[in-house]
């Protein structure tokens, strides 16, 4: 994730502030879609396809993440079909059922809004999407708390993965990890992690820390952020407002 | 349980974020008073733990499924409730960004759903009056002082994680998301949540008491049975219990009563029909109509039912219906060919 | 430069960890400190920059290490910590490198010039914009030497630099610790690196220092070092 943030592209250049922005602009916009505008809300598609064609990232490398998001959407969404079966569209002669188009809609919001936050991190580094955080006003201890966790979870997550290959090397066979170590194994790691806390705190004390961090300075605003907020926002409630797809549509049949 | 930005209406997704950003604010007010900054550097590194050991598996014994770690109960345990809280937080805002676990905008719902209960709820109505209290004192300080973390740990993780649960079928049914009944889907919901919680009670409990042996200092309240004891009595340890008791009840019977059920009836009675106007009707011939289910009723007919007949409306000129997937396919080669340039152009760069 | 007098610490109601230090550092000197685990050495290193509350009179600079003076005692002190993760705790080499002077109210830009100042006298210029957590453990242990050295310390306090470090990036670490003029003090199990770098060798022992000298005859006092659970450097051994 950090290599993706750390390449060169017009998009990367962009005001984090800006990127920010607009992704939630997107989201809402996708959010606000009613359930059965699914031609509606496949206009919104094209925003992170262009979006990952400038920034020059591969649109495959979100799709492992998808895992996560769609267990618990596809199992709210699934029962849909079962429960709307008012007719909503006919191919042909197959009937489609109002829940069928609602589930994919559904579907199609995970994905869509995915995208659009996995292209916001993509592109943005952490540390100046927390000064631009800051900037937006939310609390510095909260901004703080973020930056530092964010650079201990590396620390922890290898910590946590030595230790369980040392656990595995020794009970052969075990898929997890057994009860009599459910307390110790974490235990440890905590008492540990809290010395490490404290010889951290020392760490920032000794140079000069008092109560709030410096960030990034973040580049101005220029020019070309500007203009990718005003056509973000024009697209954004071209395709909200308007049904695009049926619009296109319309100009061919009648 | 972390929700993704489409089951949410932005309208539920505004009123979250503005509920757990308030209590995120309260949260910072409070923590200003003792050094705030001090304790920056435990909560990062215990947020990060947090984190990572959500990634160990812990066997159940006796089944062949695993468990995992949540963290609200722990972190509150071990650097109190605001504190805990900014920690989830951070915790939960981690995996949005970076593991795609759960929607950026419905950060809010997440943190109301996991953070709030664990961190507000499971300090102050069950932590902190159980660990106060003379509960287990017949088992001498230490076995005592052990059973009150294990009750705690498990009662904790046990009802913040239901709380969060029916949070979450209480924000996608306001979010009109789901054609689930508000009772099928907490059904479905509340008792794999229960067995979640209870696991994850059990490992906290596990955490919990081996912290307690070996730095006992670092938990929060743990020795505090005497001292606290003039103000947390027994009793309003019971008292507290009784409230949270009748809380969860309340919440369990309003969820199993408001379709008995729920799914079958939808799948199986409605397999005829074909439209949802004959739920009215057959709730009614299941005898299940108070004042509430009516009331849920109009509010169901209203998200569910007329949208139905609008789309129904306007597809009835076949036309517009093929213009619409011809558009879509428009869209599509647009798509594809917006991807292909963007290949070309990288391709001609890299050349 | 740094002067103890009749220095003594111990946690509360337990024995003394350390007792009756009386000794000065002049100004360049370059030192090191060994002795068995447990002996003393971190602590020592703690009392300098404050960390730890002590008996006795304890001047860095002519500055009385107390509360009033910490943060300038501590802005002349740089302390390189043995676990650079511990140090590094901004997400990239360069916010860790501008976070000391900045806390010291130096604005952004300068301290920016300065981090690529001693990045370029470090030879480390492509470590600049990484992030902390994907650079090698030897890149680490040097990033962290960075971070101190951009706050320009008169003293720098090293706590194990070369532990954990493959031959080539300890030699990288020695060659920097050599090239410093700072007065430095360095804590070490690592005898061959102390007798490569440093004048004179502080033997701690039991909670005193018990043999104060050059580094060339202490470090081949084989009775002595083994009187206290030392051995000899590894390159003497085999003379």
């Amino acid at each position: 994730m950090e290599e993706l943030a750390a390449q060169d592209s017009p998009v990367h250049r962009l005001h984090p502030l800006a990127k920010l922005l607009v992704a939630v602009g997107y989201i809402l916009a996708v959010m606000s879609f009613p359930k059965y505008a699914l031609t509606g809300l496949f206009a919104m598609l094209l925003y992170p396809l262009a979006l990952f064609q400038l920034s020059g990232i591969r649109v495959s490398t979100c799709f492992y993440k998808l895992r996560v998001i769609l267990p618990l959407v596809c199992a709210v969404g699934v029962a849909n079909p079962f429960l709307d079966r008012a007719v909503a569209l006919r191919v042909g002669t197959v009937a489609v059922p109002g829940g069928v188009i609602s589930m994919l809609t559904l579907m199609l919001k995970g994905v869509l809004a995915l995208m659009a936050s996995f292209l916001l991190v993509a592109t943005t580094r952490m540390d100046s999407l927390c000064a631009s955080l800051r900037r937006l006003r939310v609390p510095g201890v909260l901004v703080t708390l973020l930056l530092l966790t964010y650079r201990y979870v590396g620390v922890l997550v290898d910590e946590v993965s030595a230790m369980s290959q040392a656990y595995a090397l020794r009970a052969p066979g075990q898929r997890g990890l057994h009860i009599s170590a459910w307390g110790s194994f974490l235990g440890q790691l905590l008492l540990r992690s809290m010395d490490r806390a404290q010889e951290l705190y020392s760490a920032m004390l000794l140079r000069g820390f008092h109560d709030h961090f410096h960030y990034v300075a973040i580049p101005p605003f220029r020019r070309d952020s500007a203009v990718y907020m005003a056509t973000s926002a024009a697209f954004i409630a071209l395709a909200r407002g308007v049904d695009l797809p049926r619009l296109l549509g319309g100009l061919f049949v009648r | 349980m972390h929700m993704a930005d489409a089951l949410l209406a932005p309208g539920v997704a505004a009123v979250m974020i503005a509920a757990s950003g308030t209590a995120a604010g309260l949260s910072i007010r409070d923590l200003r008073r003792d050094d705030a900054a001090a304790k920056l550097p435990t909560m990062a590194v215990t947020a990060a733990l947090v984190f990572a050991g959500q990634m160990i598996n812990y066997t159940i014994p006796g089944t062949g499924s695993s468990g995992h770690l949540c963290g609200g109960m722990l972190l509150s345990a071990l650097l109190g409730p605001q504190a805990g809280f900014l920690s989830m937080i951070v915790v939960l805002v981690t995996q949005c960004l970076f593991f795609a676990d759960g929607g950026l905008l419905a950060l809010g719902a997440n943190i109301w759903n996991m953070a709030f209960y664990g961190c507000f709820v499971g300090y102050y109505l069950i932590w902190r009056p159980i660990m106060r209290s003379r509960l287990f004192s017949g088992l001498g300080d230490r076995g005592g002082s052990r059973a009150r973390i294990a009750l705690a740990s498990i009662l904790g993780c046990v009802i913040t994680l239901r709380l969060g649960a029916l949070s979450v079928v209480i924000e996608t049914t306001a979010s009109g998301i789901t054609e689930l009944p508000f009772g099928a889907f907490a059904e479905i919901m509340l008792p794999i949540h229960l067995a979640i919680g209870l696991v994850e009670g059990l490992i906290t409990t596990a955490v919990l008491l081996f912290v307690h042996e070996t730095r006992p200092e670092l938990l929060m309240d743990a020795g505090d049975a005497q001292a606290g004891a003039s103000r947390w009595t027994l009793r309003s340890t019971l008292v507290t219990l009784a409230v949270v008791a009748a809380l969860v009840g309340g919440v369990l019977s309003l969820a199993a009563s408001g379709n008995p059920d729920g799914l079958e009836w939808s799948i199986f009675g409605n397999a005829d029909g074909g439209y949802s106007a004959n739920m009215g009707l057959d709730e009614e011939a299941y005898g299940v109509s108070s004042a509430a289910a009516d009331a849920a009723e109009a509010i169901q007919e209203k998200t569910a039912f007329l949208p139905d007949y609008a789309f129904a409306d306007s597809e009835s000129p076949a036309g517009t219906t093929v213009s619409g997937l011809l558009g879509s396919a428009i869209v599509a080669a647009l798509a594809v060919a917006l991807c292909a340039l963007g290949g070309f152009f990288r391709r001609r760069r890299k050349a | 430069m740094i002067v103890f007098e009749d220095v003594g610490f111990s946690y509360e109601r337990g024995v003394p960890v350390l007792e009756g230090l009386s000794l000065s550092i002049h100004a360049g000197e370059c030192v090191g400190l060994i002795g068995a685990n447990g002996a003393g050495k971190s602590t020592l290193m703690q009392l300098v920059l404050g960390l730890l509350p002590h008996n006795g009179s304890l001047r860095v600079d002519g500055l009385e290490v107390e509360k009033k003076n910490l943060a300038e005692v501590r802005r002349r002190v740089g302390y390189v910590l043995q676990d650079s993760d511990n140090q590094m705790f901004m997400p990239t080499v360069l916010e860790d490198m501008v976070f000391g002077p900045c806390n010291y109210g130096m604005p952004r830009a300068e301290a920016e010039a300065r981090a690529d100042e001693v990045l370029a006298e470090l030879g480390l210029e492509a470590l600049r914009n990484r992030y902390n957590h994907k650079i090698s453990g030897g890149e680490k242990r040097m990033a962290a030497i960075a971070t101190i050295l951009a706050m320009r310390p008169s003293v720098i306090l090293m706590d194990e630099p070369s532990a954990t470090l493959d031959p080539v990036n300890r030699r990288t670490v020695i060659r920097a610790i050599g090239r410093m003029e700072q007065t430095r003090l360095i804590a070490s199990h690592d005898l061959d690196m102390i007798l490569d770098t440093c004048s004179r060798v502080l033997l701690l022992s039991g909670g005193h220092v018990v043999a104060d000298g050059p580094a060339e005859a202490i470090l081949r006092d084989r009775a002595l070092l083994e009187a206290h659970r030392m051995e000899l450097p590894l390159c003497l051994q085999r003379l």
